[in-house]
């Protein structure tokens, strides 16, 4: 059941190419195949995630300090770059969302929701998500973010927090059917207004054959003027902490919405 | 009451470029040379974001009237924490014929459009020194407005406004909707700092012209003659006093 459902899902071997890694930066060996490992894409693996680990801060100041990760915080030398000098295109996995904190706090404060169950945490980022899903003893989680990057993330904050990884991919996944999923998780994903479009309808979907849908987010325009917004009823209402704060201007508080 | 804040935000010429006098004495040159968003204006964002983080405003939309380098302008805003940008293209040539009545006319409309009850601008662009937008938006939309703001305070239906006016402060208390102009002292803008400028990638900005708002740009000033201020001369060292007060009677002074 295990390996059908991951061929499903594409699931990501380590010995994929970093193409979301500036090539002036770091540059990766050309890979050979896409299914087999060889030492120097092991090796081009250890270098990414040592330069995870050199850019970020080990963090729990967040809505889950359950969870230690590694994210991108104010005392980084990255926190005043602009995207064009960092060594990772759109590190959106490096920064712990508010609407990814909601989810996740809801999750470990509502564990049977999750409990015994298989989650979904889609645009998984760094994880933080699907973790707290494992935390509230969800069966099994699948991390899904088409940045491989951000799976490498998740693999180092998994280990970080003595959590078991059970299934990666960067599939993209909208489109497709979530049925095997109990609990899908969406954490502050609907900030660009085509693409909220894409996920709502989607998501909505989902919920229509059966599973649940949790959707955290901060206010952003997206979700605020969708039509579809009207079919959201409110979970969870949280107040960010003021490093949250920090990262997103304009917002100090995060939902968790579920379609009616 | 939640207010929907719509802001002006216009792109300069970048405070710390000396400003150089085209050849044709018809304007300055602007080619190559640093643009950024004006201060005030800055600070009229900062003071909607503000508002928005003590959830007395719900959305901050940033405008900005200029050429396509003006949506650099607009995501500037966004990085600061504007929710959404509306840009009103201005073709570069075109661009230092459009007079503060222009923008004015532009604004109280989109105020119109977006059901805004509050505009803030800044009390003047650093490149024209006007200081006249927020003040005719505010006739044109029949508005109370609020000028060189320093501190804003909102009470059930009301602004309570700090203005910095000659001699000292003063308070006033405007009905909503309101124009609000921002001064120096009303607050200090924030950096963009990555996070926020990754996110303001994906923000939306709709572009328009002026024609679809049926605001028509024709000029009403000709500019005759742009000039530098004249250059000081040179001053002298005078040995003593007695030097100082005959070179004062030679020069009339005395």
């Amino acid at each position: 059941m295990m390996n059908l459902y991951k061929m499903r899902c594409n699931v990501l071997s380590l010995s994929k190419k970093r193409k979301h890694i500036r090539k002036s930066v770091i540059s990766f060996p050309p890979m050979s195949s896409a299914h087999t490992t060889t030492t120097q894409d092991v090796k081009s693996n250890m270098v990414l995630r040592e330069q995870i680990i050199d850019e970020t801060d080990l963090s729990s100041d967040h809505l889950t300090p359950e969870l230690q990760l590694y994210l991108i915080t104010q005392s980084c030398r990255l926190w005043t770059s602009h995207p064009q000098h960092s060594p990772f295109l759109d590190p959106f996995w490096a920064f712990y969302w508010p609407g990814g904190q909601a989810v996740s706090r809801y999750v470990l404060d509502n564990s049977h929701i999750v409990k015994g169950k298989s989650i979904l945490d889609f645009g998984s980022g760094c994880g933080a998500s699907g973790l707290a899903a494992k935390l509230s003893e969800a069966e099994q989680v699948t991390f899904n973010d088409i940045d491989e990057v951000a799976i490498e993330a998740v693999l180092l904050n998994g280990v970080k927090n003595n959590i078991t990884v059970d299934a990666v991919s960067t599939a993209n996944l909208i489109g497709s059917s979530c049925q095997h999923h109990d609990v899908v998780l969406v954490g502050d994903m609907l900030y660009d207004t085509e693409f909220a479009d894409e996920v709502l309808v989607w998501l909505k979907g989902i919920h229509e054959s059966g599973s649940l849908v949790l959707v955290g987010d901060p206010g952003r325009f997206a979700l605020e003027s969708h039509p579809l917004r009207a079919s959201l009823k409110c979970l969870g209402k949280y107040e960010l902490p003021q490093s949250t704060v920090l990262e997103n201007n304009g917002h100090s508080q995060a939902f968790v919405w579920t379609f009616r | 009451m939640s207010l929907r804040v719509l802001v002006g935000c216009k792109r300069v010429i970048d405070y710390a470029v000396k400003i150089r006098v085209r050849p044709d004495k018809m304007g300055v040159v602007t080619d190559g040379v640093k643009h950024s968003m004006n201060p005030f204006d800055e600070i009229a964002i900062e003071e909607a974001v503000r508002l928005k983080e003590k959830k007395i405003a719900k959305e901050v939309i940033a405008v900005s009237c200029g050429p396509t380098q003006a949506q650099e302008t607009i995501r500037t805003a966004l990085a600061m924490g504007a929710d959404r940008g509306i840009h009103v293209e201005i073709p570069a040539k075109e661009m230092e014929k459009l007079e503060p009545l222009h923008v004015s006319k532009i604004l109280a409309k989109l105020a119109e459009k977006e059901g805004a009850e509050l505009l803030i601008v800044g009390k003047q662009a650093i490149d024209d020194d006007s200081n006249a937008t927020a003040q005719m938006t505010a006739a044109l939309l029949e508005w109370p407005q609020a000028t060189f703001a320093s501190k804003i305070e909102k009470t059930d239906g009301t602004l309570l406004v700090v203005r910095e006016v000659d001699g000292g402060l003063e308070t006033i208390k405007v009905k909503l909707p309101a124009v609000v102009s921002a001064d120096l002292r009303l607050n200090e803008p924030r950096y963009a700092t990555l996070p926020n400028i990754m996110k303001a990638k994906k923000k939306k900005i709709v572009k328009m012209k002026p024609a679809d708002l049926g605001v028509d740009t024709t000029a009403h000033f000709e500019v005759v003659e742009v000039c530098d201020p004249p250059s000081r001369e040179a001053g002298i060292k005078v040995e003593d006093v007695d030097a100082l007060v005959s070179k004062l009677k030679e020069a009339g002074r005395i």
